[in-house]
């Protein structure tokens, strides 16, 4: 398909009814941070330092694009450090509450942040599943064996790996490669 | 439940059913009698169980979601046996779904050894597989992006734990109503999520999950609803955008599939091109407010060497990377 057509597509793509999309933010105001290891920036680029590291659900306030590179935006972080975010990064609604049980059963709704520092974050195939497909036997049995070496394979992927395939790739630096703030290594991207 | 074009046949669908414990919920009658009517006991027994009709916490949806997921790999003949396959596909449906509205979750992506059904599917808890011959129709990586970011949605939206909750009223009414019968631990467990609040504790009741796991199958066999399709198409979107893939590739890929008549529910593939076009053509950004994607920079990356060796006959050490649609 030719260029024109697909930025055609794309554009109008842009004005769907989406969760981000829902609600109306100016400058000034607050915005969600929407991905993983969202770096804010020293400067308007994905080769900068970044000055701390965000994570999903915590917001940080909107002070507007960069003239000069319109998909990094200016923002104050929740510890007042300010930088550059990339566009995709921020959402203006809040990523969804996961719903955890405490040791004693209760159960409540905690925001990414919260649950990747829970128990219930670390997933693999539930004791329960394990021993259901165990009982049934023939293929089920093998299908466990599949399924968790598969989730093995899996967890051994970290964010340094999906940020070094995005930046070889040419897609947009959203998902940073790592927790904390620090020397973002050369390797290209907007 | 995407873009699947066929069924895994009747593969397995007779082992599903009845084996765990006595009851397939999709036969179950509500409790009508024999003129169509609610007993006055079904009545009842529909209101108690409503209770059932509540969010599962996340353990309660990883026991649901491991369930399903031995079944996909069941039906789909196994997963591949090539790492470098799964960490390529893993790394593709991770960075969207780091992306998307549960990006902690943690997600695993497979590639089923079925060499002949067009077929993605996702479960609860962030199971996603493709089969091996959709891989072989790709023509870059953002048609990957696509299909998983469909599933991905699926799961975001909680369309099967939808599934499931009907499940499990449709089965604590049956049991109430005296017309199945689950093993005593299964209906114990059941009445206490029943007579609490209303979440099932699925890894001490192996028996009742395997209940639960196959009336939702049994329910999930029909496609998802139109609506739900469309829902996942918008959100797949947004999440290729999100990461700067071009979304016409996902577009493409579902205009070049053939019609799927199998599953009762599922829309048509041309009713969901023509939906997404024309909810496209209705909507325009807004000036002065954050706009929260954006249509400059994106790409077609071509898809990796090992995905091609792996599904394409192509030996990995000639294996060249496809030229994406740039």
């Amino acid at each position: 398909m030719a260029m024109r057509a697909r930025v055609a597509t794309a554009a109008a793509v842009l004005a769907l009814g989406l969760p981000g999309l829902a609600l109306a933010v100016k400058v000034g105001e607050s915005l969600y941070v929407k991905a993983k290891n969202t770096r804010v920036m020293v400067s308007p680029s994905s080769t900068a330092n970044a000055v701390t590291v965000l994570q999903p659900g915590q917001q940080v306030k909107w002070e507007g694009a960069d003239p000069a590179n319109k998909q990094w935006h200016r923002v104050t972080a929740p510890d007042g450090k300010k930088g550059f975010v990339f566009q995709t990064n921020l959402s203006t609604t809040a990523p969804d509450l996961e719903l955890v049980a405490d040791e004693n059963g209760k159960k409540s709704k905690v925001n990414a942040t919260k649950f990747a520092g829970s128990a219930a974050a670390v997933k693999a195939l539930s004791p329960g599943a394990k021993k259901y497909g165990e009982d049934k036997g023939g293929g089920y049995e093998a299908a466990v064996k599949d399924i968790e070496a598969l989730e093995t394979l899996a967890r051994k992927l970290k964010p340094k790996d999906l940020a070094d395939h995005v930046a070889q790739a040419g897609l947009f630096p959203v998902v940073g490669p790592q927790e904390t703030a620090g020397r973002t290594p050369k390797k290209g991207g907007p | 439940m995407g873009l699947r074009m066929a069924v895994f046949a009747a593969v397995g669908m007779g082992a599903l059913m009845g084996p765990c414990g006595g009851l397939n919920p999709v036969t179950v009658s509500d409790g009508l009698d024999v003129a169509g009517r609610m007993t006055s006991a079904a009545v009842k027994a529909r209101e108690a169980c409503k209770k059932l009709d509540v969010e599962p916490a996340v353990t309660e949806e990883y026991a649901l979601g491991g369930a399903l997921a031995i079944h996909w790999v069941q039906r789909g003949g196994g997963l591949v046996k090539d790492d470098a396959l799964h960490r390529y596909v893993n790394i593709v449906g991770k960075n969207l779904a780091a992306q998307s509205q549960r990006p902690t979750l943690e997600w695993t992506f497979g590639v089923l050894d079925d060499d002949t059904q067009f077929n993605a599917i996702s479960a609860p808890g962030g199971y996603v597989f493709v089969t091996k011959r959709l891989l072989r129709e790709l023509d870059n990586e953002g048609q990957l992006a696509g299909v998983l970011a469909h599933e991905i949605a699926h799961v975001t939206m909680k369309h099967a734990i939808h599934q499931y909750n009907a499940t499990k009223v449709k089965t604590c009414v049956g049991v109430m109503v005296g017309e199945a019968l689950l093993p005593p631990g299964a209906a114990a467990a059941l009445s206490a999520g029943r007579d609490g609040d209303g979440t099932l504790d699925l890894d001490n009741n192996p028996g009742l999950l395997g209940n639960l796991a196959e009336g939702t199958i049994g329910i999930f066999d029909d496609g998802n609803a139109p609506d739900q399709e469309f829902e996942a198409d918008q959100a797949a979107v947004q999440l290729m955008l999100s990461a700067g893939y071009d979304p016409d590739d996902f577009r493409r890929l579902i205009a070049k599939t053939t019609e799927d008549t199998t599953f009762v529910d599922h829309p048509k593939k041309t009713e969901r091109v023509k939906k997404l076009v024309t909810f496209l053509k209705t909507l325009k950004p807004r000036e002065g407010e954050f706009a929260g994607l954006t249509t400059e920079g994106l790409h077609s990356p071509p898809l990796k060497p090992e995905l091609i060796a792996a599904v394409k006959g192509v030996p990995r050490s000639t294996a060249t990377a496809t030229k994406g649609a740039e």
